[in-house]
């Protein structure tokens, strides 16, 4: 039945049960932040003095925060401001910082100086200091202009990485044979250097957001996010914290919210870099 | 003797100079020869003998704001020296191509080597997806590639050294370029693939009418497959002319210490390789006097402090630069 000649597929490692369980995790987390309005949950910031502190139940998921608010219903909603957060700053910051970064480090000479100077100099101050100086006095504050902020803050972190991640390939060989063939910088750019810096760029995009989620809580715990009592998963722990002796429930169910989300995304970032990558050799 | 119209490349006074910190430095000076159609012209020199800066100052590759290249470089009557980068595009590809030295570093290893070739089929030829696909595989087969159908789809990692550097050889070839400038092409390959690779480029050579520039530090190398050879050190060609002539009737002690230091098949065993003495000069602070003197055994007051130009010797297109020439009777004493 075989042809003789029948080459095997390329074989490839399947992305893996625990990979499609952290997917379904993030669309959950997704819904439940689009949705939460929508969805069958309990006013989150109802307060109902009958039930204070009281510990997860079938009425209250999750419990109930010192002034008798859902917890569940507060986390999920929580996720909209720090999803939104994070995704947000990392698309300018992103935006911005990676194109950059990559033209600077393939075109060379003077822009690059000048550019990389600029960066270096914003980078020399510290950005959580610069970000609460622009948010105590740009009032009043909404979850836009904290994305603003965070992201321009970003800039230069982003920029450096994806600079250095282009120079060490820019270098090689394959870019002046693919100039001698006569492709264009925009050709070069595009199919020579960006699959080359992509890995970098999204496991970095990764931990960009993460990191945007906890730079909102920090925030929020300075009072400089949005007003409480909107609830985001950094501002929940922030103000879970005084009580955290009584009802210790306050601080976990938000932490293992966020720490859950992030581990997740850096799951399936490495899984997919792993899984996509042709440039290691595979003995 | 050739006519003008018979040659594809006319290098005259080709210099290339580096802004250093430390001051200029000339990497190339001073450099004339020419090119034929058909013709297999071998550089030969050391390292650092500046065979790399002058084959990129011939394709025009040099466009750091450090480096400045003055002369002039005749491709098929194009100047390429102080040409915009648009009109080097357009010869680039089509004119001239160029085997890289390390086939692990000049394929992009996230890029399917099909692609590789098919790019430039579309973007220069503007050839269709289908054609481009069907040329690249019919190049790969032409390079030697077993399968090519299947290949065409695979990584560069997939691939081993000599197979990468055939991919590398059909990239540079897809656009059928008048001249193959291959930059040390077998430097990271072992023995026996080396050969299989020089023999392809020969081969090759001769089915698509193309000159070669064969760039080296192994004189094996261009002794059998080359019609020319020029012989550089310090930036400068110290030796040129017909590989027959420079083989056999070189007048320049470099040229023998070269010829020297490389094994031959005919001596006994455990014989000792003769080396040449030092290292070749700091190309920063060139003396006015030849610039391979301080190394040569043959060296007068007169090598220290004026430098030889490149004068004729007997056969027409043989030329030297030495005050002290060999004659065929006269032992070289190195070491």
């Amino acid at each position: 039945m075989a042809h003789p000649h029948v080459e095997p597929p390329e074989e490839k490692e399947p992305l893996g049960f625990l990979f499609w369980i952290c997917v379904g995790w993030i669309g959950l987390n997704l819904v439940g932040a689009i949705f939460a309005n929508v969805l069958p949950l309990q006013n989150p910031l109802y307060q109902n003095y009958t039930s204070i502190n009281v510990g997860p139940s079938l009425h209250h998921l999750l419990g109930t925060d010192d002034i008798g608010r859902d917890i569940f219903s507060r986390v999920v909603y929580g996720s909209r401001i720090s999803i939104t957060a994070g995704i947000g700053a990392m698309i300018i910051g992103f935006g911005v910082g990676a194109p950059l970064g990559m033209l600077t480090a393939y075109r060379r000479g003077r822009f690059d100086t000048m550019v990389t100077t600029v960066m270096y100099a914003l980078l020399a101050f510290p950005g959580i200091v610069a970000t609460i100086a622009v948010l105590s006095f740009w009032v009043p504050r909404d979850l836009f202009k904290i994305i603003v902020v965070i992201g321009v803050a970003s800039i230069p972190i982003i920029y450096r990485i994806i600079r250095a991640a282009t120079l060490s390939v820019a270098s090689r060989d394959f870019v002046v044979a693919a100039k001698v063939q006569g492709a264009s910088d925009r050709r070069i750019l595009f199919k020579e250097l960006l699959p080359n810096v992509a890995p970098i760029l999204i496991s970095f995009l990764l931990i960009g957001v993460a990191t945007v989620v906890t730079i909102e809580g920090a925030l929020a715990f300075l009072g400089l996010s949005v007003n409480p009592p909107t609830p985001s998963w950094g501002n929940m722990i922030n103000e879970a914290r005084t009580v955290m002796a009584q009802n210790p429930w306050l601080v976990i169910f938000p932490s293992v919210a966020l720490c859950l989300f992030l581990l997740s995304l850096n799951y399936i970032g490495d899984r997919l870099r792993t899984h996509f990558d042709v440039a290691e050799v595979k003995l | 003797m050739t006519t003008e119209a018979s040659k594809l490349l006319v290098v005259k006074d080709l210099t290339t100079t580096f802004a250093t910190l430390a001051g200029p430095l000339t990497a190339v000076g001073g450099v004339s020869f020419d090119l034929n159609k058909n013709e297999t012209m071998g550089i030969v020199g050391e390292s650092g003998s500046g065979k790399t800066v002058l084959s990129r100052s011939i394709m025009g590759l040099q466009q750091r704001t450090n480096v400045t290249v003055t002369g002039s470089v005749l491709l098929n009557g194009q100047e390429i020296v102080g040409a915009s980068e648009k009109v080097k595009r357009k010869l680039w590809g089509t004119e001239v191509a160029m085997v890289f030295q390390d086939p692990m570093t000049s394929l992009n290893p996230v890029m399917r080597i099909g692609k590789q070739i098919d790019e430039a089929l579309r973007v220069r030829l503007g050839m269709s997806r289908a054609d481009a696909k069907a040329r690249a595989i019919e190049l790969l087969e032409l390079v030697g590639i077993p399968s090519p159908q299947r290949r065409y789809n695979a990584y560069p990692g997939q691939l081993s050294g000599g197979m990468r550097q055939r991919v590398v050889i059909a990239t540079a070839l897809a656009c059928t370029p008048k001249l193959l400038m291959a930059d040390e092409p077998t430097t990271g390959l072992d023995v026996t693939i080396q050969a299989q690779i020089l023999n392809l480029l020969e081969d090759l050579k001769e089915q698509l009418h193309m000159s070669v520039i064969l760039v080296t530090h192994d004189l094996g190398v261009v002794a059998t497959r080359t019609s020319k050879i020029v012989v550089m050190y310090a930036g400068r060609i110290v030796e040129m002319g017909s590989t027959r002539e420079v083989f056999a009737h070189h007048r320049m002690p470099y040229t023998r210490a070269l010829l020297e230091s490389s094994p031959k098949i005919t001596n006994p065993s455990h014989t000792r390789l003769t080396t040449i003495p030092g290292r070749p000069p700091n190309l920063l602070k060139l003396a006015d006097g030849c610039s391979f003197a301080p190394r040569c055994a043959y060296a007068t007051e007169r090598c220290h402090v004026e430098r030889p130009e490149l004068t004729p010797a007997g056969q027409p297109g043989h030329s030297f630069a030495c005050w002290n020439p060999l004659t065929s009777e006269r032992e070289v004493v190195v070491a």
